[in-house]
């Protein structure tokens, strides 16, 4: 098979990071058999093994499942500690991990507290507080 | 398959090592082939963990081993599998002694961080997750190994005491440990004053960054005919992966590729968790320790963290857990970690492990996880 035939996914990593520095909508995927849905770039479903993924925009808005308030920041982020590192459980189907730069201790969010996508010039998908986020109009 | 033993071992000090890790593994590999009885002559090949060696500016740091132990004829290759590199190292020795393609193999695990800054030390461990799409989004690791904190505490309305008991214990273990980089104990009160890295999880939560090297010696039972030592006679010898991204686990209350390698490695060892009589699990974090009891079988879910509080892994409980101090408070050295778990059995065999011993030695278990649960080893070993 000639490199130009190797197999692909609807969409590379770079396109992923692009979807969410430009503002949404977040790309992510669906498996046409098991009907999964998953942000990460796969080139077969992780859950079932379907080779072939489809395109599929993920939802802005969702509700957090799990996350941790870090005082220690990951490297990319030295200025920014603390924040919130989130796994968000988002409408319409799918999980994402993302960061809430405007939280920052472990009482400024609960789980199962609704979060929305906003568009950054920061690196990483970002979140706010539902209500937060429309109060600022910066709803992706 | 033939009947394959771990016929020595050797250990340096936890902590902080003056020398390069590459002389450190050497030392211990010499150490832990003497021990056998052995002369490097009868190494066949040598399994090399050194997942940050980058961070020493080497790469390929096998054949710098084995020449330095006079078999540089001998072929060697890494095994990188993040914090299970070396127990995956283990698994290869194993595949390699019990199928016949070599008759003794040398596994040895060695790494050195602490020349750099918390920061850059930081930065390598967070390399073992998904850099696009967990690292890129603001995740350490102890960022990653807090999210899973927040489920479980959600889920199960645990108290701060009970990873503190795992804190507590795992430091009075290291405490009589002379291979481990902290050796005192620490207070109820010290734990639940220390401050906090990554809610909910407190420094005394965290292992340590530790430089450090181990070393063992697998071997055929027909090769070693008397061995030296009391041998540990690989029972089971299973790996398992998993999802590595949080986002896409639908269970956060749990690592599956622990639970996948526990029942591998039960079913090869034709035992069940009540048979095993001392434990050595991955608890890069008082939660790892949790989980792990959980879904290795131990105890029922939502019942790991309270275990060590309850008196049940002390030392002198139903199944002593980390004897060694585990890698909360023997140390962390990411690539030296799983071979150093097989250390500690070998030590609790021989009678080596003193002011430390755990009352039985008959079966052991050893538990070793790859970052946040993409890689898993565990091993069963009995006496013969």
């Amino acid at each position: 098979m000639s490199s130009e035939n190797l197999p692909a996914a609807p969409h590379t990593i770079e396109e992923w990071v692009h979807s969410y520095e430009q503002g949404g909508p977040l790309r992510g995927f669906r498996c046409p058999e098991c009907g999964l849905l998953t942000a990460t770039w796969n080139l077969a479903c992780p859950r079932c093994g379907q080779v072939g993924l489809l395109e599929h925009a993920l939802g802005s808005a969702g509700k957090v499942v799990a996350f941790t308030v870090l005082t220690v920041p990951g490297d990319e982020f030295l200025n920014d500690a603390p924040y919130a590192y989130v796994v968000v459980e988002l409408d319409g189907g799918g999980r994402i991990t993302g960061w809430m730069p405007s939280v920052r201790t472990v009482e400024g969010l609960t789980i199962g507290e609704r979060v929305r996508f906003v568009p950054s010039y920061k690196p990483g998908v970002q979140f706010s507080r539902e209500a937060e986020a429309r109060d600022s109009g910066k709803v992706a | 398959m033939r009947e394959t033993w771990v016929v020595g071992a050797a250990s340096n000090r936890f902590g902080k090592m003056k020398e390069t890790g590459r002389e450190a593994a050497t030392r211990v590999s010499l150490a832990a082939i003497e021990s056998a009885g052995l002369a490097p002559k009868d190494i066949g090949y040598t399994f090399v963990s050194n997942c940050f060696g980058i961070a020493e500016h080497q790469a390929h740091v096998g054949p710098l081993i084995n020449g330095g132990l006079g078999i540089p004829e001998v072929p060697s290759c890494t095994i990188e599998s993040a914090c299970s590199s070396s127990s995956a190292g283990l698994h290869e020795a194993f595949v390699h002694v019990a199928g016949g393609f070599v008759d003794a193999a040398l596994v040895v695990g060695s790494e050195k961080l602490s020349h750099l800054d918390t920061l850059a030390a930081t930065s390598y461990f967070a390399t073992a997750a998904d850099y696009s799409f967990e690292t890129k989004n603001g995740a350490t690791f102890p960022g990653l190994y807090a999210t899973l904190a927040s489920a479980y505490i959600a889920a199960y309305r645990t108290t701060p005491e009970m990873f503190g008991a795992i804190a507590v214990k795992n430091h009075a273990n290291a405490a009589r440990n002379p291979h481990a980089h902290f050796q005192k104990e620490i207070s109820m009160e010290t734990y639940l004053h220390s401050p906090i890295i990554a809610s909910p999880l407190r420094l005394y939560d965290c292992c340590p960054f530790s430089d450090g090297a181990a070393a063992i010696v697998v071997a055929a039972k027909e090769f070693v005919k008397t061995p030296r030592s009391e041998p540990l006679v690989v029972r089971a010898s299973a790996r398992a992966g998993a999802i590595t991204e949080m986002q896409d686990r639908t269970d956060l209350l749990g690592l599956p590729s622990t639970r996948t390698a526990a029942a591998k490695a039960f079913r090869q060892a034709h035992m069940e968790p009540k048979d095993i009589d001392f434990a050595e699990v991955h608890d890069c974090f008082t939660i790892a320790e949790a989980l792990a009891l959980e879904d290795l079988g131990f105890f029922p879910r939502g019942g790991g963290a309270r275990a060590a509080l309850d008196g049940l892994t002390t030392r002198d409980g139903k199944l002593p857990v980390n004897s060694s101090g585990g890698l909360k408070a023997k140390g962390h050295p990411v690539s030296a970690t799983g071979v150093s778990q097989v250390v500690e059995v070998f030590e609790q065999f021989n009678g080596l492990a003193k002011g430390r011993e755990v009352p039985r030695t008959q079966t052991a278990l050893t538990h070793n996880v790859g970052a946040t649960g993409g890689s898993c080893s565990v091993h069963i070993f009995s006496r013969r």
